[in-house]
């Protein structure tokens, strides 16, 4: 697992300082986050299903890339609201991206896990290999 | 005492037997005094009245034709020394008999009996009445057998004086011993008629408690049968509203009410395994073998939908497993079954299956494998938050605490919710795998292993426990609403 930490964060922030008030920013960043690596994971480190999540993968043999939103003191609020919005839930995390692609948060993953589309989509994005 | 000792003395042989009931009757009355001094040992022997009052009575009867009198009262025949001076304290009810009938022999028989059953009323009336309408009946037939043999002699008698008709009862007393004895001889007749009386009244005595001991029994098992209605009536009720009263452990609203839901599920899922079975053996189209089949996954939907309501108002109900048979919940897996195990079971019961299946199954089995170590996984993180949380040294701010505890607790909503949505998810795979035929039947193997779990459940409660016995019956009350409980639990299924 790799977590993003908050130098990081900071000089991300840099370039978009006059932007951070606005509601699309953080939903950018999110993108911009979630595209970098083949699996992201947003999360909150004292969040149990996160944890379970998080499990879930390293379990399957992916190192996916973890950001903690509560240890971002600048953006990390912000974020997270943005992504309640994105999943129309009530919690934003967690929530995962694979190959930049939403794919929702833990119900969501079990779901494709189950019916068996979860390891093709992380063989994919290069996440996986057998 | 004494007034005891007289009455039954003064029915008794001034000679060493003292069962002599007819002598002591005549005996006594010529010697009054002598006849007080003798007594038996033990208590009171109530039998030889009853000997007196037979053999009295069947007098009466000839005498007076005083059928009722002898039958409301059988005492009145007690007595016998109307001219008796009055030793013993008298009642009110006697002096006014005595009183009312003077030299009349009956009537002295009246007052001799009435203060007679007043001196016994303070030793056991209850036994009186009881040995009253019990003797009622050893009189008829008493009198039954020395009317026939004595009506000649106790006419005989009738014109006589009490003092001198003691031969002649005499000799129907000896009749009515001889008859009783059944002919065994002995050494002398007044002996042969002490001992069997003594031996009948015995056995009178006897049976007279007996028969009070079973009466007392008897309206114990009727009391307690009209508290055992009452409280099934209660518990009906109670169950009708979907509450349990005290005694079983309260249940939630939200849990009763999940509990009742559930139980419909039950015999819902008798009738969809019926169904299943039906359609199998019948050997229906696919087409409507699939309505069938498809009717059942929806009906799994169900239950998972019901408890992701009821987690929302009970989950500690839920994640306990208390709404599952025992069996069942041997196997408790956040709140239901494990659907890894549940593939286990099914692997060896699906054949044949296309290489295609085998390997999808496998997947499927694999795939369940690690969500359910991830989420068992997450819910151990949450334990040991939860544990963080509240064992934290010194407490600040206690409240403080509680309330990020109870913070805690509310992702187990979540995590029974993730773990429902992984058997949910399991059981559509499943149908997705298999042809129509096939999870027809993998339904139906789900539905009976669960049932057997179930009828397991039931068995196990009602396997006899000798060393529990005591227990049951010294607590009435909530075994009987375990018991009442326990039925519903049993056709519950795991998921």
């Amino acid at each position: 697992m790799n977590y993003q930490t908050e130098s990081s964060w900071s000089s991300y922030n840099m370039p978009t300082r006059s932007n951070t008030a606005s509601g699309g920013d953080p939903l950018q960043r999110i993108e911009r986050l979630a595209s970098e690596n083949a699996v992201v994971i947003f999360s909150i480190s004292t969040c149990c299903m996160c944890h379970a999540i998080k499990r879930l993968f390293c379990g399957m043999g992916v190192n996916p890339t973890v950001h903690e939103l509560d240890q971002d003191p600048r953006t990390g609020k912000d974020m997270e609201a943005a992504l309640t919005r994105l999943l129309g839930s009530s919690s934003a995390v967690p929530v995962v991206f694979i190959g930049g692609k939403l794919v929702g948060s833990m119900d969501r993953v079990m779901a494709s896990h189950i019916n068996g589309t979860l390891v093709p989509l992380l063989k994919e994005a290069g996440a996986l290999w057998l | 005492m004494a007034s005891h000792r007289v009455g039954e003395t003064g029915l008794s042989d001034s000679g060493p037997s003292n069962h002599h009931v007819p002598h002591g009757v005549f005996h006594g009355f010529n010697a009054p005094s002598t006849s007080f001094i003798n007594q038996e040992g033990s208590a009171f022997d109530f039998g030889e009245l009853e000997e007196a009052i037979v053999l009295q009575g069947v007098k009466i009867r000839n005498d007076e034709a005083k059928a009722p009198l002898f039958t409301g009262r059988p005492a009145a025949t007690l007595e016998m020394f109307p001219s008796w001076p009055m030793r013993f304290q008298t009642t009110p009810g006697g002096s006014s008999k005595s009183g009312g009938e003077s030299t009349d022999s009956g009537s002295a028989v009246n007052t001799l009996s009435s203060k007679a059953e007043a001196q016994f009323e303070p030793e056991s009336p209850i036994s009186r009445k009881a040995s009253n309408s019990s003797d009622q009946q050893a009189f008829d037939q008493k009198h039954l057998q020395l009317q026939q043999q004595q009506q000649q002699q106790l006419h005989q008698e009738m014109s006589n004086d009490i003092s001198r008709t003691g031969p002649s009862q005499n000799q129907s007393a000896a009749k009515a011993s001889q008859e009783k004895r059944n002919g065994a001889g002995s050494t002398s007749e007044k002996q042969l008629d002490a001992k069997t009386l003594r031996r009948l009244a015995q056995n009178r005595e006897a049976a007279r408690k007996s028969r009070l001991r079973k009466k007392a029994y008897v309206q114990q098992l009727e009391s307690s049968r009209i508290k055992l209605t009452q409280i099934e009536q209660d518990l009906q009720r109670a169950r009708a509203q979907g509450l349990f009263l005290a005694g079983c452990g309260n249940l939630s609203s939200g849990a009763a009410i999940f509990d009742m839901e559930y139980a419909r599920w039950i015999e819902e899922d008798h009738r969809l395994m019926a169904e299943l079975r039906t359609g199998l053996h019948a050997h229906l189209p696919d087409g409507d073998l699939r309505i069938i089949v498809d009717g059942y996954v929806c009906h799994y939907d169900e239950i998972f939908e019901l408890k992701g309501v009821a987690a929302k108002s009970d989950v500690f109900h839920l994640i306990t497993g208390q709404w599952m048979s025992p069996a069942e919940r041997c196997f408790l897996w956040i709140g239901g079954f494990r659907p890894s195990e549940l593939i286990t079971m099914l692997i060896g019961q699906l054949d044949p299956l296309t290489d295609q299946q085998l390997m999808g199954i496998s997947r499927l089995q694999h795939s369940t494998q690690q969500t359910e170590e991830a989420l068992s996984q997450g819910q151990e993180q949450l334990q040991q938050s939860l544990i963080d949380t509240i064992a934290a040294g010194p407490v600040i701010d206690g409240m403080q605490q509680m309330a990020v505890a109870l913070d805690k607790l509310g992702n187990l909503e979540g995590f029974i919710r993730q773990a429902d949505n992984l058997r949910r998810q399991t059981l559509h795979q499943l149908r997705h795998i298999l042809t129509v035929r096939q999870a027809a039947r993998c339904f139906l193997v789900i539905a009976e292993y669960y049932g057997r779990l179930r009828a397991l459940s039931s068995l196990w409660a009602s396997r006899p426990r000798e060393s529990l016995m005591s227990e049951d019956i010294s607590c009435q009350t909530t075994t009987d609403l375990q018991i009442v409980h326990q039925p519903s639990q049993n056709h519950f299924a795991n998921f």
